[in-house]
């Protein structure tokens, strides 16, 4: 019984840091680029959710292939709308105090909040449909949902390994790398540091949307779960160091586990865990566990 | 006096290369610099000396586009520089290397040296001369090419940041104190460099700025002095016969 608990709250652990490494790689991968800690990433990760279900019922859900038609155009759609509006607005604060900044992305995630209400109201939603299309199969004797043992795992690492690539192996993505980098030196070497931040934005935003269409069938859909998952990421974010890709990836692979595990043993640390695993990693590397020291100067 | 025949840079009728005309520029509003006037002509390398704080690297970032102008107008060839965006000048043949060398650590240092060109568009088989040309002049980069961005010393970096900028830059290259820092032998090395690059293409115009003067040897053929953000009345020619000794005297008792 013991054991079949503890398998149960493995498979959950990395189910969720699926879906939390994809939310907390879109924060990261905003912030490498354009500097702004982006509170509104929250909303992304709830809009996309939400446009997931709708289009599902709307779609029918008959089939496997409507059921992810529906995941993934909810979340290019949010992803490309939100993300462009968020940029518009954030445009206009470019080169303040990134105080600033934060303050105009926190005020931008209560105004999408409450957009969010106006829209689909305070009913739980949910659509489960591609759940159970996708089937079930039987781990170590525990009976669990491909969904969340393959498919979510599986979306994290290959859009994980995707990004890694096209950053390493593509034009657009050394450009990406170069803006993180320094964007005065980029911008001397002749990149357009601004289309590359719309790109770097967009490309952010979709994986929050993703993240919130992904959770979608397995999770009710209610007011809230966007501030939820964004204080959940930002503990990711800021224990894997701020811009760091492949820490995102263990890290949220860590905090995932060690939230199930409470979630079955001791219910009620759930919430407290990652945030004591974020101030201990903190304690000691205040920079984050896997930011590299600063090249040396001269 | 004049043993080359660089004397010709500063007659008048000489068309320059890069032109600055009355550059003032600020930096949170204040000025930084103040009336700029100088006229660079192709083939020349010229150096920008002043102290720390002078306003060097304010004028090669003024020229790069990353600091806009209060007033004034920045030339190449002709060409009002404020009708290009910043991002626009390196396909126009000018290469930076900044101060802080920059390579991007996560990229091979050839990867580093090829992006620009990329970046600009060009045919590989350009990127592969311009990578010949930059192995000529800097062949002290060959053995480095493979290894990461992140892996190279200062010095090193000093080299692979000129090659970079050598790479796109085939008309105006700006080198932000590039001496700073280097150990003797390898600023020797730096200044043959820049005198086979001077060689191979004849064309090119180079600045460099520098704020020990006595660094640059018999490098430069011409030194305009900076001083709180505006130029000095030029110095004499310095050149290999009155020799870096009496230019450090100079140098140094400015007020």
């Amino acid at each position: 019984m013991t054991r079949d608990i503890l398998i149960l709250a493995l498979l959950d652990g990395v189910s969720y840091a699926g879906l939390l490494f994809l939310v907390a790689l879109g924060l990261t991968f905003i912030f490498g680029v354009v500097r702004i800690l982006n509170v509104a990433h929250g909303s992304l990760y709830a809009c996309g959710g939400y446009a997931a279900a709708t289009l599902g019922l709307w779609l029918g859900g008959g089939t496997l292939g409507a059921s992810l038609a529906a995941l993934i155009g909810a979340s290019i759609a949010v992803g490309v709308v939100l993300g462009t509006l968020l940029m518009l607005l954030l445009r206009r604060f470019q080169d303040r105090d990134p105080i600033l900044q934060l303050l105009v992305t926190f005020g931008a995630f209560m105004i999408f909040e409450d957009l969010q209400r106006m829209i689909w109201g305070t009913q739980p939603y949910f659509v489960a449909d591609v759940v159970n299309q996708m089937g079930t199969s039987e781990v170590l004797g525990v009976v669990y949902m491909n969904y969340q043992l393959l498919f979510v795992p599986g979306a994290a690492i290959a859009i994980f390994a995707l990004l890694q690539w096209f950053l390493k192996h593509t034009l657009t993505g050394r450009q990406i790398i170069a803006v993180t980098h320094d964007r005065e030196v980029a911008t001397a070497m002749g990149i357009n540091a601004k289309r590359i931040a719309y790109l770097t934005f967009i490309v952010g935003a979709m994986l929050g949307s993703l993240g919130g269409a992904l959770a979608s069938p397995t999770t009710s859909l209610v007011p809230g779960i966007g501030a939820d998952m964004i204080v959940l990421s930002f503990a990711v974010v800021a224990t894997a160091g701020l811009g760091q890709i492949s820490g995102a990836l263990l890290t949220a692979l860590m905090i995932g586990l060690a939230r199930s595990f409470c979630v079955y043993l001791y219910p009620e640390l759930e919430v407290v865990m990652p945030y004591v695993i974020m101030v201990l990693v903190l304690l000691v590397r205040p920079q984050g566990l896997f930011t590299v020291a600063q090249a040396r100067r001269i | 006096m004049f043993k080359n025949n660089r004397f010709y840079m500063f007659d008048e009728r000489q068309t320059d290369m890069l032109e600055l005309e009355n550059i003032s520029a600020d930096i949170v509003r204040a000025p930084v610099l103040r009336g700029i006037h100088a006229g660079l002509p192709k083939g020349s390398i010229c150096a920008v000396v002043g102290r720390n704080g002078a306003g060097k690297t304010t004028l090669l970032r003024v020229i790069m586009g990353l600091v806009p102008l209060r007033n004034g107008r920045v030339s190449l060839d002709g060409t009002d520089l404020s009708t290009v965006p910043a991002h626009g000048r390196a396909r126009m043949g000018i290469g930076y290397a900044p101060q802080e060398r920059v390579m991007f650590p996560t990229l091979t240092v050839e990867e580093n040296l090829r992006l620009p060109c990329q970046v600009a568009r060009f045919s590989r088989q350009q990127v592969d001369e311009r990578l010949a040309l930059t192995l000529e002049v800097v062949p002290q980069l060959g053995e480095m090419l493979p290894r990461s961005g992140a892996a190279l010393s200062g010095g090193q970096g000093k080299m692979a940041a000129l090659g970079r900028a050598l790479m796109i830059g085939s008309r105006l290259i700006l080198l932000d104190e590039p001496f700073q820092g280097l150990a003797p032998a390898l600023a020797a090395q730096y200044a043959d460099a820049l005198k086979r690059l001077q060689q191979k293409v004849p064309d090119l115009c180079i600045v460099v700025t520098e704020s020990n003067g006595s660094l640059l040897k018999d490098v430069p053929d011409r030194i305009l002095h900076i001083e709180r953000g505006a130029l000095l009345p030029d110095e004499p020619l310095v050149t290999a016969e009155n020799s870096a000794a009496p230019t450090f005297s100079q140098m140094e008792t400015y007020p």
